[in-house]
């Protein structure tokens, strides 16, 4: 049971984790070295800590828990200097951005440990496939009914993360015509989805039990859902947004989720409703597929919007909480930044030129994940 | 009867005929390999071209491999064009101690195999160009290797640059030290110094030329694969016949070019490098060829000296790679596999011998025997070294090394 004993943390903490690309220069295409720079990054000492993921192709940056935007911000840009150099020393590009443009799935290879090793010999294809690129968001909570109240309540701005962070138009050589293709890899799983529409925590509690006892799920880990409790870590983890191509919008959808969550969990503007799963899939497919310039339809006031509309509502209610926390910059450039449906997604469409070249596209990713800010 | 239509018997085939049989021969030689005795394709190639060659069926004599030098030079030239457009000069920037373990790997396996030639009884000079030519790593065997494995990873990229380096070292101290063949021949000093000096500095220029008008024609052409296919093809082409024609080094004139097609297209005008199925055809007849050629006759006699030359070959490239690979951030497990990936010897050889032995006869003996029984030797182990260090590396795809 020590897993799922919720430890409360620091009220408001925020934390990410960013899966990043290693991409071979001769091709462009993704390379297989993560273990050797992971054993290089042993040495040097970072802050955070730096993780293999599911294929040899990835690397998983994982910050330390902080309070405040700012200091995160900072730790992000050290690990991501120290990763680009010590990349720089093996021949390989790091990047941002949610899948890679050309890469065939059937080249990928299972990073050797048993973990992965169990997720291949269960999902199959679907493990390889699973090489795509996310950005994960931890914010604290101080005990697990409030994190069972959060994932209600933060699972209507789901669409938000979609779309604020998508950066996968390609892929296996297509442009998708979504701004997240991302997310349909993550559809596949069988535990993909949302968590069930449980009262508290203790009501958690029973659920997880019942489909450990049917033998379905083994750990939290099993779950694949857009917002899960991680009671080990005192967090809900937001795990839709594709990873960014920098990471100061990184570092600032962090910020973002930070003030809703301090807003939400403060001010409690109301009960969680089952009405949010209803409109769930349509909401997200919208994001996922038209990013800013998709709809949204409100559950709680029963009507449609614009998605653009909807999160600049939604970060003027955070606002009052930003400034609290001291990251009301940050809101006001994601603001910016809907106003002009500027997105990652966009920019990496523009990078393609007129020959349709990926590999121009994937060159300037990594040019623009590795430039200091 | 007048029967004068049917040709004369029994019928004399040509060149086209001959480029039909050694794509056939070094097919089925390539699978049998493969199949029967889990051998890289390229020793079925290898072995394909001695059951042709002279030294056993003689159905390819000496004038039909004279005749296919023109193979040899296209084959070798795209094989060095791609070896060189693999190399980044931000790599070496950005790893200097990279830089540092490549010379070294080339300074360290030319001193063990002087200083055993020597040991030998060898005159210094001889011992000396012949440690030379036997620094030179095949590139044609390491990138077909890592191209039929579909390896990739640390040990394979630097195998790739080490293997480039130690052929431009082969090659500039085998022409650095070709003033003194000349005035030990009491050749004029003017000679002595102009020939080298022509030999690599054109030999730049042209790779030089060549790229220039590469990557202004890629610019203009776009980004389209089918049309960059076409337009590399022509100017690899074009170069190899401009060396030739010119009395130039090809491997260092397409290298010259690879490397600053690549090191130069600050644009990116260039994509991706692909030849494909095309490029295959001309590795295998380079490879076929290059086994047809191969002679073992003086192997029995030379016994001793070629297993010395070998064995000093290999430690010296171990022991530069255990000492500077891990400054340049490459495990010792990683340096151990690389040295022995890094065994094949260039079939370049064969070439430089017969070069240098034009120019000073003395060096067409016994030293020639020693070099080409160790080319002879190793066209069959060094595939073999390379692919057994790849798939211990973990940088082989499974699929394509069980296959």
């Amino acid at each position: 049971m020590d897993e799922m004993q919720f430890t409360p943390s620091p009220e408001m903490s925020i934390g990410v984790e960013l899966e990043l690309q290693l991409v071979q220069p001769h091709d462009l295409d993704l390379a297989r070295d993560a273990a050797a720079l992971l054993a290089r990054l042993e040495k040097s000492k970072l802050p955070g800590a730096v993780k293999p993921e599911i294929t040899e192709s990835m690397i998983e940056l994982n910050s330390s828990v902080h309070a405040s935007h700012a200091t995160l911000a900072a730790e992000l840009a050290t690990m991501r200097d120290a990763v680009v150099r010590e990349a720089g020393m093996l021949n390989l590009r790091v990047s941002g951005g949610g899948a890679h443009p050309f890469h065939s799935w059937s080249d990928r290879r299972i990073f050797p440990t048993e973990r992965f090793k169990h997720v291949l010999e269960r999902y199959g294809y679907l493990a390889k496939q699973f090489t795509v690129f996310g950005q994960h968001i931890h914010v604290g909570c101080p005990g697990g009914d409030e994190a069972v109240y959060l994932v209600h309540m933060m699972t209507r701005y789901v669409p938000h993360f979609i779309a604020l962070s998508a950066a996968s138009p390609f892929y296996q050589g297509e442009d998708t015509s979504f701004q997240s293709c991302r997310l349909t890899a993550v559809n596949a799983f069988p535990l993909a989805g949302h968590m069930p529409f449980v009262a508290d925590w203790g009501e958690f509690l029973e659920y997880f039990e019942t489909l450990r006892g049917f033998g379905v799920v083994e750990s939290m880990k099993d779950f694949y859902w857009d917002i899960r409790p991680k009671p080990d870590y005192g967090t809900i983890e937001i795990r839709v947004c594709d990873t960014p191509l920098d990471v100061a919008k990184a570092a600032r959808l962090a910020a973002y989720a930070q003030a809703l969550a301090a807003w939400l969990l403060e001010e409690r503007p109301r009960a969680p409703e089952r009405a949010v799963y209803l409109v769930n899939s349509f909401n997200r497919f919208e994001a996922a597929r038209y990013g800013l310039r998709g709809a949204l339809i409100d559950p709680f006031a029963g009507r449609k919007k614009s998605l653009a509309e909807d999160i600049l509502d939604a970060i003027a209610e955070a606002m009052p909480q930003a400034e609290r926390l001291g990251s009301a910059p940050e809101l006001a450039a994601l603001a910016a930044d809907v106003r002009a449906f500027a997105s990652d997604a966009d920019w990496l469409r523009a990078q393609r030129g007129p020959a349709g070249a990926l590999g121009d596209v994937v060159r300037k990713a990594a040019e623009r994940w590795s430039a200091p800010a | 009867m007048d029967l004068s239509f049917l040709p004369q018997l029994p019928p004399v085939f040509g060149q086209t005929f001959l480029v039909g049989a050694l794509l056939l021969a070094g097919l089925l030689g390539g699978e049998l390999a493969r199949r029967a005795l889990g051998l890289p394709r390229i020793v079925g190639y290898a072995l394909a071209g001695m059951l042709l060659g002279p030294q056993v069926s003689g159905v390819l004599g000496p004038g039909a491999l004279g005749n296919a030098r023109v193979l040899i030079d296209l084959s070798l030239g795209l094989i060095v064009f791609e070896l060189g457009h693999r190399l980044d000069f931000q790599w070496l920037r950005r790893n200097r101690w990279l830089f540092a373990a490549a010379i070294a790997e080339s300074a360290f396996s030319f001193g063990a195999i002087c200083a055993t030639l020597l040991a030998f009884g060898f005159a210094p000079l001889l011992a000396a160009s012949a440690a030379a030519i036997g620094t030179a790593t095949s590139p044609a065997v390491v990138l077909l290797v890592a191209h039929e494995l579909r390896s990739a990873g640390q040990v394979t990229e630097r195998m790739l640059l080490f293997t480039a380096v130690n052929s431009v070292f082969a090659y500039v101290a085998l022409t650095l030290l070709l003033p003194f063949l000349h005035l030990e021949h009491a050749a004029a000093w003017s000679l002595a110094v102009l020939h080298p000096a022509y030999l690599l500095g054109a030999s730049v220029l042209a790779g030089a030329a060549a790229s220039f008008v590469l990557l202004v024609l890629a610019r203009w052409v776009g980004k389209r694969e089918d049309r960059q296919f076409i337009l590399l093809i022509a100017l690899v082409v074009l170069a190899v016949g401009a060396a030739r024609n010119l009395n130039l080094s090809v491997v260092v004139t397409l290298l010259t070019l690879g490397l600053l097609a690549r090191n130069l297209d600050r644009r990116h005008v260039l994509l991706p490098l692909r030849f494909g199925y095309g490029g295959q055809l001309f590795f295998v007849i380079l490879f076929v060829l290059t086994g047809a050629s191969l002679d073992f006759s003086a192997l029995p006699a030379a016994a001793a000296a070629v297993a010395a030359f070998i064995a000093a070959r290999f430690l010296g490239k171990a022991l530069a790679l255990l000492a500077f690979g891990w400054l340049s951030g490459l495990r010792p497990s990683g340096a151990g596999l690389l040295s022995v990936a890094l065994l094949p010897m260039s079939g370049m050889a064969v070439v430089m011998v017969l070069d240098t032995a034009a120019l000073y006869p003395e060096f067409g003996g016994e030293l020639a025997a020693v070099v080409l029984s160790a080319v002879a030797v190793l066209e069959i182990l060094g595939p073999i070294a390379t692919q057994f260090a790849l798939k211990r590396a973990g940088e082989a795809d499974p699929a394509a090394a069980g296959g």
